[in-house]
């Protein structure tokens, strides 16, 4: 389908000699071009940050003792509270990652994530600020490090970077290779073609 | 009359168009209205989804977690879970957090291990030993819970002078941090060497009675604040400088305070 706008500028140039009329069709081309090809970045996204929550939440099933002293060692959460968020926050990220690899939901699953990813955030820059020692535990391990051996900033560009990305999903969530019902902002991308 | 045929033509055809429109819009309209019943009930089924997974997860993994009341607690150690070296009338207390396995503990341990023994021997400290195990992998065979079990058994068979020797001897025969761990062969024989009984060790090292003693203590580790190994404490202060000299000043201060 692309092919025409630019074929029939050719050909009207050739009839016209007006060659002021290209610019604008080929500038258009590549408009369509660009139009399609989003949805396919935003399949890629999505298979990126559903693959990461998987995998996050996936990990820290294993050993709920350590997922527990992961929480514990942020030193954020009364004790009471600890256990459940350790034992429930993989079952919420594994359910994102889901979603957004299915492609159902996308909007909410992606909006989801952000709203994570603002909480991890908050948490390991707050355990950054105060100086603790400590993993961020984000995949799995039980928050422990060996004396010296943080990596703060490493792990706040990781979230600060996927934030970013889930926040780009939540507003263009229109992909190609969904499972889920057709979502509104897609029929347009179909009914634009 | 041509012209007027077109006339009535073109209405009728104008006329049939808007009511394709109509229809048209009123399709469009039924699709929405379906499409967002759909979300709505797909929505509510996966959140139930969710909910359940969540709420099973959360029982199952805090019956993983609650250790058996059996749990055995080997002797001669304090507070569940400290191992305590050296005469509890000591004016300082040592609290010491390591893992068998970490490789910065070995290094504090070759640094200022035979420091802290000359002040226990001295009567001026009482160190106390906190275990903690979470650097088990698959490639060393869970070795951190294999090496404090280990140690459990030699401090319920030959006391904390046999723990301290055996302490000793697995950090100078540390294995690698990816390597495959101590065999529990190893582990016996270096237990028999600081003075376990031979008979008993043997099945309890290679049964881990004490793995429920082991996640208790590692847990207990975690409740005290400590995320990082080795950490040490000097009556009550963590100690920053992981060096002789520094074990030595912090003691001095504790004295004279």
């Amino acid at each position: 389908m692309g092919h025409r706008p630019l074929g029939a500028a050719r050909e009207l140039r050739k009839f016209t000699g007006n060659s002021r009329l290209a610019p604008g069709f080929a500038r258009q081309r590549v408009g369509v071009r660009w139009n399609a090809a989003i949805p396919w970045l935003a399949t890629a996204v999505r298979l990126l940050l559903g693959g990461v929550f998987v995998v996050a939440g996936a990990l820290k099933i294993p050993d709920p003792a350590a997922a527990v002293r992961a929480v514990r060692a942020y030193q954020l959460l009364p004790e009471p509270l600890v256990p459940p968020v350790a034992f429930g926050l993989p079952v919420i990220e594994i359910a994102i990652g889901l979603a957004l690899l299915l492609g159902v939901f996308v909007r909410t699953a992606a909006l989801a994530a952000a709203v994570l990813l603002v909480v991890f955030l908050v948490g390991v820059g707050s355990a950054w600020a105060r100086g603790l020692q400590i993993d961020c535990g984000c995949f799995g391990n039980g928050g422990q490090v060996s004396t010296g051996e943080t990596a703060y900033p490493l792990e706040v560009l990781r979230d600060a970077a996927l934030l970013v990305v889930a926040l780009t999903l939540a507003r263009r969530p229109a992909s190609r290779l969904t499972l889920g019902s057709v979502h509104p902002v897609q029929e347009e991308v179909r009914s634009a073609r | 009359m041509p012209a007027d045929s077109t006339a009535v033509r073109s209405k009728r055809a104008a006329t049939r168009r808007r009511l394709e429109e109509k229809r048209a819009a009123e399709a469009a309209a039924r699709a929405r209205a379906q499409r967002q019943r759909r979300n709505l009930f797909g929505g509510l089924a996966a959140a139930v989804v969710v909910l359940v997974a969540l709420i099973v997860v959360v029982l199952v993994q805090t019956h993983r977690t609650t250790p058996s009341a059996a749990a055995a607690t080997p002797a001669h150690t304090v507070d569940g879970t400290v191992i305590p070296v050296g005469s509890a009338s000591a004016p300082v207390t040592v609290d010491l957090y390591e893992d068998f396995q970490c490789p910065n503990c070995k290094a504090f341990e070759a640094a200022a291990g035979s420091t802290l023994a000359k002040l226990v021997a001295a009567g001026t400290v009482q160190a106390r030993y906190h275990g903690m195990a979470f650097l088990d992998t698959a490639a060393n065979h869970a070795y951190s819970t294999r090496a404090l079990n280990a140690a459990a058994v030699v401090v319920d068979t030959a006391g904390p002078e046999g723990f301290q020797k055996f302490h000793d001897l697995l950090y100078a025969h540390q294995p690698a941090e990816t390597g495959s761990g101590l065999t529990d062969e190893q582990l016996m024989k270096y237990a028999v060497q600081a003075g376990a009984n031979a008979g008993v060790a043997a099945a309890d090292i290679e049964q881990r009675t004490y793995a429920d003693w082991v996640a208790k203590s590692t847990d207990q580790a975690s409740k005290d604040g400590v995320t990082s190994t080795p950490t040490v404490v000097v009556d009550g202060k963590k100690l920053t400088d992981l060096s002789a000299s520094g074990l030595t000043a912090a003691v001095t201060a504790a004295q004279s305070r």
